[in-house]
């Protein structure tokens, strides 16, 4: 598969000078689920923020779809990559989830017939029902106005959707809810997603590769199996595996995988371990 | 000694038809860990407000039955006065910043409990080595990152170190160790001070190894409330409920479930270990 996003050397530092992310080197095929795990503070969404344009690199290069993030006009990145905020709240700013969703088509400059199906096909692919076109978002329920928030990036039909924390504050029902229909967008619709989650099991669950980040650099990049295998490596990091994964790695020694990743796999190598024994 | 005892306790919040939490019944004793767990609208954080006195002082809404903190009923306290002695974190930490830099958070609440500038100095150093904000202290909160705005909640009701600590999801945006380091606190004031400390929380791996008991919340009403290892015996109900058990505990009840485990339910790693080298070696 082709490269959609080639990150080469890239250093970023804040407007007071503190150096957030140092030499980043990164490719990203099309349909890639990717999680960038890192403790609070590491680069994660500095980085995502690199990746469609919101911040331009202070040297070294992000391209996306062939188009250099310094001399592209942020309405043509945000076409290709979009990011769902950590916090909806922070998002979503209009009075009624219609013209939420419709903001970007409008500030794109659409018309607005193409507006009206832009709004209707990513209400429909977050499965949000029309009934709340003219609710005010902040009475919807955390859920929802995640979705909302997640149509809103889809009506501008990006390739790569990055979700900054999608399951913080919901509950265990509602973020594998979440999960999937990111999964559904990323197997049914091929697009790239990426998440930044400190949630390991969802990683775990979710995730084809893993990213992780330290000190704005990356420190490991591996799929969940590798990652989780180096705990010594995690910790540095401030992260540690999924608890099934510790608890496979504690008894490695009477023939578990260190990178078992959930209760199913730990449970059939404990079928067979305990057959042979 | 009973802290915190809810006697028929029924609130509706006033635009709405269904209470939020109904008949609830339940005693809590001077230093005691408690884990309230539950479903996104069960009523977790509306217990929450209603011990702290949030409920019905700042909400609108018909209450029944009693609320006694120490004691005495949560609306007969002097405003503000019960608010010293039961400290609240709340889920969005933006909620409770009031502060332009870190440091002035993290001690306002000190100034108003009348604490001298010496033991203020004090209370500071030992809440910013264990939250880790020093080189934060003279940021605006709202420039931080989510993870470190909760540090700060955190941090800045730690500070005060209240007779109850009351926290709302705690941790939730914050990476695995720092997670790790506020559960590790809570145990050592609850064990050090016998504070009494009440958590709500989604992800249980954390809060399972240190909670004495743990309440489960269902559509506004206390299904289960009981000794985790106990607590944990109900586990068709819990599951059904939509809690998702820690992964260690999960393998054993998958065991359990064709019958070949008939102990107990392991509550934490090391106890699993323990568990699976007895099994392995008798087979």
């Amino acid at each position: 598969m082709e490269n959609y996003i080639v990150v080469k050397n890239l250093i970023y530092n804040y407007p007071d000078g503190t150096r957030a992310l140092n030499d980043i080197n990164l490719e990203i095929k099309r349909g890639e689920f990717i999680a960038f795990i890192g403790q609070n503070g590491s680069g994660k969404t500095t980085l995502s923020k690199c990746l469609n344009g919101l911040f331009k690199p202070t040297r070294g290069e992000v391209i996306v779809d062939g188009l250099v993030s310094q001399k592209t006009p942020i309405v043509q990145m945000v076409k290709r990559v979009g990011y769902v905020f950590q916090n909806p709240d922070h998002q979503l700013f209009n009075n009624n989830c219609w013209d939420e969703i419709a903001y970007g088509p409008r500030n794109i400059q659409l018309e607005e017939e193409e507006v009206k199906t832009r709004v209707e096909e990513a209400a429909k692919v977050v499965d949000l029902d029309p009934y709340y076109f003219d609710e005010h978002p902040f009475f919807l329920s955390k859920g929802l106005r995640q979705r909302v928030a997640i149509a809103s990036i889809l009506a501008l039909r990006p390739h790569v959707i990055i979700v900054d924390e999608p399951t913080t504050g919901q509950d265990f029902k509602q973020s594998i809810e979440i999960m999937n229909f990111l999964t559904r967008l990323n197997r049914e619709e091929g697009h790239t997603i990426i998440i930044i989650t400190h949630d390991m099991p969802i990683v775990a669950s979710f995730a084809k590769r893993v990213i992780v980040l330290g000190m704005g650099t990356i420190l490991v990049d591996g799929t969940p199996q590798e990652v989780f295998s180096r705990p010594n490596d995690l910790a540095r990091t401030h992260i540690e595996p999924p608890q099934i994964t510790q608890f496979a790695q504690a008894v490695s020694e009477l023939g578990f995988d260190k990178g078992t990743l959930s209760v199913n796999e730990m449970y059939d190598q404990f079928k067979t371990i305990s057959q042979g024994s | 000694m009973t802290v915190i005892e809810l006697k028929n306790y029924t609130w509706r919040y006033l635009d709405t038809e269904k209470p939020a939490l109904s008949e609830i019944n339940l005693k809590i004793k001077e230093g005691e860990f408690i884990g309230i767990i539950g479903s996104n609208g069960a009523g977790k954080t509306t217990l929450s407000y209603s011990i702290n006195g949030l409920i019905p002082g700042q909400y609108h809404g018909i209450k029944k039955g009693e609320v006694l903190v120490f004691g005495q009923e949560v609306e007969e306290y002097d405003k503000g006065a019960l608010q010293h002695r039961v400290g609240m974190v709340f889920s969005d930490p933006e909620a409770q910043f009031t502060a332009m830099t870190v440091e002035d958070e993290l001690v306002f609440g000190l100034e108003n409990l009348g604490m001298s500038l010496s033991q203020i100095k004090e209370r500071l150093e030992w809440v910013v080595e264990l939250t880790g904000l020093g080189p934060l202290l003279n940021k605006p909160p709202y420039e931080l990152s989510g993870g470190q705005k909760q540090r700060v909640a955190v941090g800045a009701v730690l500070a005060m170190t209240p007779d109850i600590l009351i926290m709302d999801e705690p941790t939730s945006m914050l990476d695995p160790l720092s997670r790790t380091r506020v559960f590790n606190v809570l145990e050592e004031i609850k064990k050090e001070q016998n504070n009494t400390v009440i958590v709500v929380e989604h992800s249980l791996e954390k809060l399972v190894p240190l909670a004495d008991r743990l309440m489960l919340l269902d559509d506004g009403e206390l299904i289960l409330f009981d000794e985790t290892q106990a607590f944990f015996e109900k586990m068709p109900l819990i599951l059904e409920k939509g809690i998702n058990p820690p992964g260690v505990m999960q393998f054993f009840y998958r065991l359990h479930e064709e019958g070949s485990y008939h102990d107990k339910f392991p509550l934490t790693v090391a106890e699993g270990v323990e568990k699976m080298h007895s099994i392995l070696r008798k087979s």
